[in-house]
């Protein structure tokens, strides 16, 4: 990988000083968005961290208009964002709904859900760190079989399955669902590109963005952790258009307990434990393969 | 104002929801921070184990991005001879080179041949002398590397120098002891004129002896003793005047005095890079057959290791573990008489002991018959004796009795190479400029800033006060490189033809690259510790605290990249994602 300062887009349509955790994968995510989306985006926040991210009143730490809104609504009130630029006559602006893996999973799924099946014409992104992080780790319907939460403690932790959103969304038969990860740069900005051209429908987009502070790892390892992620097929990176046309754009080869061992949200976890995890990594994988048309093994 | 500022700014959005119009650049988060990311170069450990010293880790960086002229003055920095050095180095470089953990080692040497001759082949001129001429002025005793690479450092940095050489023309062991097929004399003469360009006088059929030494102390400030070594050790035995002295054989072929019609076997005595020399020249002068006696095993061998197999390749036989015990002459053939060898246990030197074996002794009958088992100085006074007011360095020896003389190259070096001779004449040069700019005293610090890394090698570029001076002598260990950032992708090789080419050619048996398969090579390069604008520090800096720098306000550090501290929080993802180490986390003392 070799990129040159004159190749680099050089303005960040981000501004220093937000007051996101250190080593915040959640700001590495929206960062790499906006370098992919311009500036004529207009964001929707329901609360999540990223609502404070963007800066508690008066200050803001983007340089694209964000329009906060309460905890389900993200659906919602991207669907009348993209009705009143219409009104407008504006649409060259891409409206984008940005909401956390509470927001998207579980409480602003009926929002989501009903304006994806009108096939609003917006992006819609789940930045997913696994849990309610801004309210301090309570689990979510996104968080990972073998996780532990303030409301999944001790050993209590969790013992269901994360829930598959972007299988859900393509159900929806929506033109383009796909994962990316803060560690695949140039994959994630080209899929926020193509999201971008792909105007008139509903797009989603489900981005893995490491929370060191809620999952208990070093700061600077956030990318390293969202790399073995992928890695492991834990967290595959593919897209889906039209709900069944799927493209697989990494294989990862590694086991599942590399990518567990190094962080504290899964330090109880036994060698049992994570070869049940990894049973199903399989079989998750071996699904999508079939999706795909690929050959599990191959 | 921006589309989006002006939008932020709009009032059309109606009053009753409240909006944010400052940004939140007023929260100095870097008040946060207890770790401090910040660039720190290190030292690759190609560039420690290159005797010259060379930014090997730079250049390849600069061939990578397509700079030849950029790649060339940055070896011209170190070493005057990348053509020759491209082609004769027994590149130690490629043998700690960290990419040979990840899937092979870069090619350097093939790399440098081909920066080198690029630099021949647009004519680029050597580095421009520093500024202030010295009123002082060297002599330096052979036009050999040692005294030749002496003579260009002392150039640059102002000295007057006069090179005194006892051969008709200048190289010495480079034009003498190496055949063409390994460096042709066009590319030898061409790094030898540049070096003439920049003010140093070579005075050939001059040889300097100790009766002159009274003289040169009148005329000249300094000496440099280069004249490397030029006597062979004899074998020994019974009947020695009967084999021939490799070097010579050498030096009269330069000359074109040899032939070898008629030579059904010749057989050369030794395992070191001259009999290697003189076998794979046999062989292109017509001999039959020939035959390479060596008292050891082939592992044991001081030649370098792949001109052993070429000259195998070849048709060079092998002959090991066999001493000559004595030499006969039988008709018009020599008789040479071999004890058989056997190898046991560990030497002081970590070969392998060489004891005399049982078994019967061999004759074999050639019709010419080499030594090369080594040379030694030529005269007594060019031994550097331990006596008198002397110091020693990596690759010299400094004497003080009468004015400063230097003693350099396979006199005084460890180990006797080209490259080793280059730094020794790099070394000296420093060793004189010191002495005379800030006196004995300075010398060992002075050295000792300009190291490359922890080993002997040193950099003029540190001396001169370059931007490798800010360098971390830290080595990166592979460990210390992030190999996510980087795919394996197959060593390109320099194409090399069929030993049927061989026979009554001298023309250069190695191929350069091509441009393609060069820039493909040098991009391999993990670039160990050096900056090399991935720009992945201010891709993925949460904080948008990494920011291009302006060149002009930024030039001393060199960097294209800062850190702005207002703001950055520590978390140490740059760190950890820099590609090659060229970054350091340290706990912080004085946030903001
Ligand atoms: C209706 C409602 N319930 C609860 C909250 C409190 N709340 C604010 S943010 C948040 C968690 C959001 O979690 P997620 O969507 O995963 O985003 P994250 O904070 O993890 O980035 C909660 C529970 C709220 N703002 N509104
Ligand atoms: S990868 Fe490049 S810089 Fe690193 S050791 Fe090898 S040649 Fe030197
Ligand atoms: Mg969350």
């Amino acid at each position: 990988m070799s990129r040159t300062a004159e190749t680099i887009d050089t303005a960040e349509l981000m501004y220093p000083g937000h007051v996101g955790c250190p080593g915040c994968g959640a700001t590495i995510a929206m960062k790499l968005a906006l370098r992919a989306l311009g500036e004529k985006t207009m964001l929707v926040i329901p609360a999540c961290c990223w609502a404070i991210i963007a800066g508690p009143h008066p200050q803001t730490s983007l340089k694209v208009p964000v329009l906060h809104t309460a905890f389900a609504t993200a659906g919602a009130a991207a669907s009348g964002l993209r009705a009143a630029l219409d009104r407008q006559g504006d649409t060259e602006t891409t409206v984008v709904a940005w909401a956390g893996d509470g927001g998207t999973f579980d409480i602003g799924f009926q929002a989501l859900s009903g304006a994806v099946e009108r096939n609003e014409d917006f992006l819609y992104v789940c930045y997913d760190n696994e849990a309610y992080m801004n309210t301090g780790n309570q689990r979510s319907s996104a968080t990972p079989f073998g996780m532990r939460t303030t409301t999944t403690p001790g050993t209590n932790w969790k013992r269901s399955r994360k829930k598959n959103i972007v299988e859900a969304l393509a159900a929806h038969r929506i033109p383009y669902a796909a994962t990316a990860s803060i560690a695949y740069p140039e994959d994630l900005m080209r899929k926020f590109e193509k999201a971008k051209a792909m105007k008139g429908g509903s797009r989603f987009l489900h981005v893995f963005a490491t929370c060191p502070t809620g999952w208990r790892v070093p700061s600077e390892m956030c990318v390293s952790i969202a790399r073995l992620a992928v890695q492991t097929n834990i967290f595959p990176l593919y897209e889906v258009e039209d709900g069944n046309r799927y493209t697989l754009n990494f294989k990862g080869e590694k086991p599942v307990s590399e990518y567990l061992k190094p962080q504290g949200r899964f330090k109880h976890l036994t060698q049992a434990d994570m070869k049940e995890i990894q049973e199903m990594v399989d079989e998750d994988w071996e699904l999508l393969m079939r999706k795909i048309g690929l050959d599990p093994c191959g | 104002m921006t589309e989006s500022e002006k939008n932020l700014k709009s009032e059309r959005i109606p009053p009753v929801i409240s909006q944010s119009k400052i940004s939140t650049e007023a929260n100095q988060t870097g008040t946060w921070r207890f770790l401090r990311p910040g660039y720190d170069e290190k030292t690759a450990p190609c560039s420690a184990a290159c005797p010259a010293g060379e930014d090997i880790g730079r250049i390849e960086m600069l061939a990578a991005k397509g700079d030849l002229d950029g790649a060339w003055e940055t070896i011209l920095g170190e070493n005057p001879f990348p053509a020759v050095c491209g082609r004769v180095c027994f590149h130690p470089c490629e043998g700690v080179c960290n990419r040979g953990e990840f899937d092979s080692a870069i090619a350097i040497h093939g790399l440098e041949r081909f920066i080198g001759d690029a630099g021949i082949r647009k004519k680029l001129s050597a580095p421009v002398p520093r500024h202030t001429k010295v009123s002082k002025r060297i002599a330096v005793a052979g036009a050999g590397p040692a005294g030749l690479s002496a003579a260009y450092f002392l150039a640059r940095i102002g000295y007057g120098c006069d090179i005194f050489e006892a051969a008709p023309e200048p190289g010495g062991l480079l034009r003498w002891g190496i055949p063409q097929y390994r460096l042709p004399a066009a590319v030898l003469a061409a790094e030898i004129d540049r070096i003439e360009s920049i003010g140093v006088k070579i005075h050939c059929n001059s040889p300097i002896h100790e009766g002159r030494l009274e003289g040169l102390q009148r005329d000249y400030d300094g000496l440099f003793v280069g004249c490397g070594e030029g006597r062979p050790i004899p074998l020994k035995i019974p009947g020695e005047e009967l084999a021939l002295d490799g070097l010579d054989f050498l030096r009269q072929m330069r000359q074109g005095k040899e032939t070898c019609n008629g030579v059904r076997t010749a057989a050369v005595i030794g395992g070191g890079n001259t009999a290697i020399d003189v076998s794979r020249s046999l062989l292109r002068m017509g001999a039959k057959k020939v035959l390479l006696i060596y008292r050891r095993r082939r592992e044991d061998m001081p030649a370098f290791a792949q001109e052993v197999e070429l000259a195998i390749q070849e048709g060079v036989e092998l002959v090991e573990l066999r001493a000559p015990v004595r030499i006969e002459r039988k008709d018009r053939d020599c008789r040479l008489i071999l004890g058989p060898m056997r190898a046991e246990g560990t030497a002081q030197d970590g070969r392998a002991r060489i004891l005399p074996a049982d078994g019967e002794e061999e004759s074999l009958d050639v019709q010419s018959l080499y030594r090369a088992i080594g040379a030694e100085p030529a005269a007594d006074w060019l031994r550097p004796s331990q006596k008198g007011d002397v110091e020693r360095f990596s690759r010299s020896r400094i004497y003080y009795d009468q004015f400063p003389i230097i003693f350099g190259g396979d006199l005084t070096n460890p180990t006797k190479s080209v490259a080793d001779a280059i730094g020794s004449g790099k070394e000296a040069a420093m060793l004189f400029d010191t002495l005379f700019a800030e006196g004995r005293e300075a010398i060992h610090d002075r050295l000792q800033q300009c190291r490359v890394g922890q080993g002997k090698s040193l950099s003029m570029e540190m001396y001169l006060s370059g931007r490798r001076k800010t360098r971390n002598k830290e080595e990166v260990p592979f460990e210390r490189i992030n190999t996510e950032h980087f795919t394996k992708a197959p060593r390109q090789n320099t194409p090399l033809p069929g030993p049927a080419h061989v026979i009554g050619s001298f023309a250069e048996t190695e191929k350069s690259f091509s441009e393609g398969a060069a820039q493909k090579e040098a991009e391999r390069c993990f670039n160990c510790g050096i900056c090399n604008d991935c720009d992945n520090c201010r891709l993925f800096c949460p904080e948008v605290s990494v920011n291009l720098s302006d060149p002009r306000t930024c030039e001393a550090a060199g960097l294209n990249r800062q850190i702005d501290y207002q703001y950055c929080k520590g978390c140490g993802i740059c760190v950890v994602e820099c590609p090659r180490d060229a970054m350091s986390l340290t706990e912080e003392t004085t946030p903001l």
